[in-house]
């Protein structure tokens, strides 16, 4: 990338961060097209073979639990980086100090006002940002455990290949979305029930979707708008930003 | 409610729900062994409550012999989880279940899980068993009635006290203080009857969805405010058998378990018994291959249908259902909902009647929005939501197009 006059580059995302993100990106697509159709088998098999050899909705299961493994991994990753990352720690960026807010409010203000108000730092990734992409590391992890939640009803002897210790952890670690799912759907029959978490582990794809769409416009509107190639970020690492003075 | 919700928080953190442990080790079935042979010892001494028939005429009146009552013992072993040494005790202890005294309640029901356990064409071992238990008060089936059933209620829970076991079918309602349901001249409403007749009982058995979650009169929007038996019955043994009917198998198992061993079944997080509902409909479902192969019913009578493919796709809800019926069946073993072509509605799950019993697969499914606004799929749900995205970002994105073109002619 040759550097333009008057602007120099910054670097925004290590090769670790960038790796992470196209793993994500490669494991959404994934799990959102195996996700629709174990949830409502979208084509039909014209496979002319017997049932135990064709394995169309065995494979698309396989192919979702096998990225839901991924986004386990990346997402104990980022969690770390989160917190400890030597590079830059993004909950600095999310606790709501003055200079937090302030910036948060100027940088929505400058999506809302067409880019005709600008008044913050663009070199570093701020704090509207930060807090779009703690929104779907949130939104990420709920789909974890609600996901790890339904595929522990398989696992229902208490054993399994690896040992019992595993659905025994599945169940320590998610149970608690039963009772929250029949919560925050409502219910008015007495107890909890499972078809809440898949309700919404269904529901929160979508929201993803969304979040997804508008990431997607932000970083070009951005790149267009402010004129500092954004884009290039999740790229190359880096972007260019005026030199001040 | 937030107060069982709370409760419900904690016994999933305190119970492993839905494992199941069929092996314990040699030593803790030789314990049980001995355990359980000298409960039916001591049973043994007991005389026969209320002149009850004898098992083993009644099943020769019904033109079984021995080896049918053999073959159902050593598979209700089986079903208990207890190894294959235990199905002379099994045996035995069906023969003394005239010695363990049963009161039957129902509250706001429809006799359901009653007619289950009286119906079938010819009384197979389950039901003779259920007919030779000590039924020592159950309104439908007695001849007493009015004044007269009240008193021998009375008597029961007098003369068995702290013995008895207490089934109840149906909801409780406590809307109206209660009042949507009373019983006896006195008008005792049913939750203070349940209350009362409970109190005295060694353990209390919940029997069918109903009696366990409030079932359909729970449905959506619960008019009388139905719950099920464990809001109410609080510091007892408590079991829940739900379905839609409760089948007998598993009502007998519970009542053999106790009989044997004095005690209750093991429970999963919603109190119901590991033996009968560690199993999860779609993990032993004979159209399973079908489903992993994605062939699937399309629509009712179809090819699919025809050659019993999978049900998933016109709403089978096994994959979220526990209940053994997919192994133990119907009417001693003749056929299940699936076997017979259609999806299973998930009858022993709560809410079941909201949240399962719709012949779509979920996704498809019209459900509240959180706010109990209108109802939508969760489809149309999440494209009206990314439909109302994307408008925004078009017209934000015209927005700033426009205002970038005045910029540019500097009239910004
Ligand atoms: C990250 C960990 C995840 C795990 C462990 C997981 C696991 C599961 C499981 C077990 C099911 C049910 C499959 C079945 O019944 O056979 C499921 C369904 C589904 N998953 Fe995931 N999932 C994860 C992430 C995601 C993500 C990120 C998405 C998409 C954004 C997604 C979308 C779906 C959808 C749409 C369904 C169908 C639900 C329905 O029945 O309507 N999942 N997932
Ligand atoms: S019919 Fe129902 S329980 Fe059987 S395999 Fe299909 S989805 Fe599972
Ligand atoms: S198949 Fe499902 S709905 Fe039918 S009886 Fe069994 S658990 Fe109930």
């Amino acid at each position: 990338m040759s550097n333009k006059e008057g602007y120099k580059q910054v670097k925004r995302m290590t090769t670790a961060m960038r790796i992470i993100h196209w793993v994500n990106v490669f494991s959404m697509i994934v799990a959102i097209a195996t996700g629709l159709y174990i949830a409502a088998p979208y084509y039909q098999t014209f496979i002319a073979d017997d049932a135990v050899d064709k394995y169309v909705m065995a494979w698309n299961r396989w192919g979702h639990f096998m990225v839901a493994i991924i986004f386990d991994v990346t997402s104990i990753i980022v969690a770390y980086l989160y917190f400890f990352s030597r590079f830059e720690k993004p909950y600095k960026k999310v606790l709501p100090t003055g200079a937090n807010i302030k910036e948060f409010f100027e940088v929505l203000l400058n999506l809302v006002t067409l880019n005709r108000r600008k008044n913050f730092d663009s070199t570093h990734s701020d704090s509207f940002n930060t807090v779009y992409f703690t929104i779907f590391h949130l939104l990420l992890a709920w789909m974890l455990f609600t996901g790890l939640q339904l595929y522990v009803h398989g696992l229902e002897s208490g054993e399994s290949s690896i040992g019992a210790w595993w659905p025994w952890i599945l169940h320590v670690a998610t149970d608690w979305t039963v009772p929250f799912s029949t919560w925050l759907m409502g219910s008015t029959a007495t107890g909890a029930n499972l078809m809440d978490v898949r309700v919404l582990h269904h529901m929160t794809m979508w929201l993803i979707v969304v979040w997804v769409l508008f990431h997607i416009y932000y970083q070009v509107w951005r790149t267009i708008f402010w004129g500092e190639g954004d884009i290039s970020i999740a790229f190359g690492g880096t972007k260019f930003v005026k030199e001040s003075n | 409610m937030s107060n069982n919700k709370e409760e419900s928080v904690k016994k999933l953190f305190t119970t492993q729900s839905a494992s199941v442990n069929t092996n314990r080790g040699e030593s803790y079935y030789a314990e049980l062994y001995a355990k359980c042979q000298k409960r039916l010892d001591e049973l043994k001494q007991l005389k026969p409550l209320n002149n009850r028939m004898d098992f083993l005429e009644s099943i020769e009146e019904e033109g079984l012999d021995r080896r049918d009552f053999l073959k159902w013992a050593s598979a209700t072993t089986a079903m208990l989880m207890l190894p294959a040494s235990f199905t002379p005790l099994v045996a035995e202890a069906a023969v003394l279940m005239n010695r363990v005294p049963v009161i039957w309640m129902e509250l706001q029901d429809c006799a359901g899980n009653s007619e289950a356990l009286l119906r079938s064409d010819g009384p197979q071992i389950d039901e003779i068993i259920l007919d030779i238990i000590s039924l020592e008060f159950h309104e439908t089936l007695q001849a007493a009635s009015g004044h007269q059933a009240e008193k021998q209620m009375e008597e029961a829970i007098e003369h068995f006290k702290g013995k008895y076991l207490l089934f109840v079918e149906g909801s409780v309602p406590l809307g109206m203080e209660g009042y949507y349901g009373t019983i006896g001249a006195k008008a005792e409403t049913f939750v203070d009857h349940l209350k009362r007749v409970s109190k005295d009982a060694a353990a209390v058995v919940a029997v069918g969805s109903c009696a366990t979650y409030g079932g359909i009169p729970a449905a959506a929007p619960n008019p009388t405010d139905a719950v099920g038996v464990m809001d109410i019955v609080k510091g007892k043994p408590l079991i829940n058998i739900p379905a839609c009917p409760a089948n007998p198998s598993n009502m007998v198992g519970v009542i053999l378990h106790y009989v044997l061993t004095g005690n209750v079944p093991e429970l999963d997080s919603l109190l119901r018994p590991k033996f009968a509902f560690g199993y999860r409909i779609h993990d032993n479902c004979e159209r399973r291959a079908h489903f992993d192969a994605g062939e699937y019913v399309e629509e009712w009578g179809d090819e699919g249908a025809k050659n019993n493919f999978c049900l998933y796709k016109v709403g089978c809800k096994g994959p979220m259902t526990f209940n053994n019926c997919s192994i133990i069946r119907y009417n001693e073993g003749v056929n299940w909902p699936i076997g017979v072509g259609r999806g299973c509605i998930g009858c022993s799950e709560p809410d079941f009647w909201d949240k399962y019993a719709y012949e779509r697969p979920m996704a498809n499914a019209n459900i509240k929005a959180p706010t109990g606004g209108v109802e939508k799929s969760v489809d149309e749900f999440g494209l009206g939501l990314l439909t109302a995205a994307g408008i925004g970002i078009g017209i934000h994105a015209a927005a700033s197009y426009v205002a970038g073109k005045k910029e540019e002619r500097g009239e910004a």
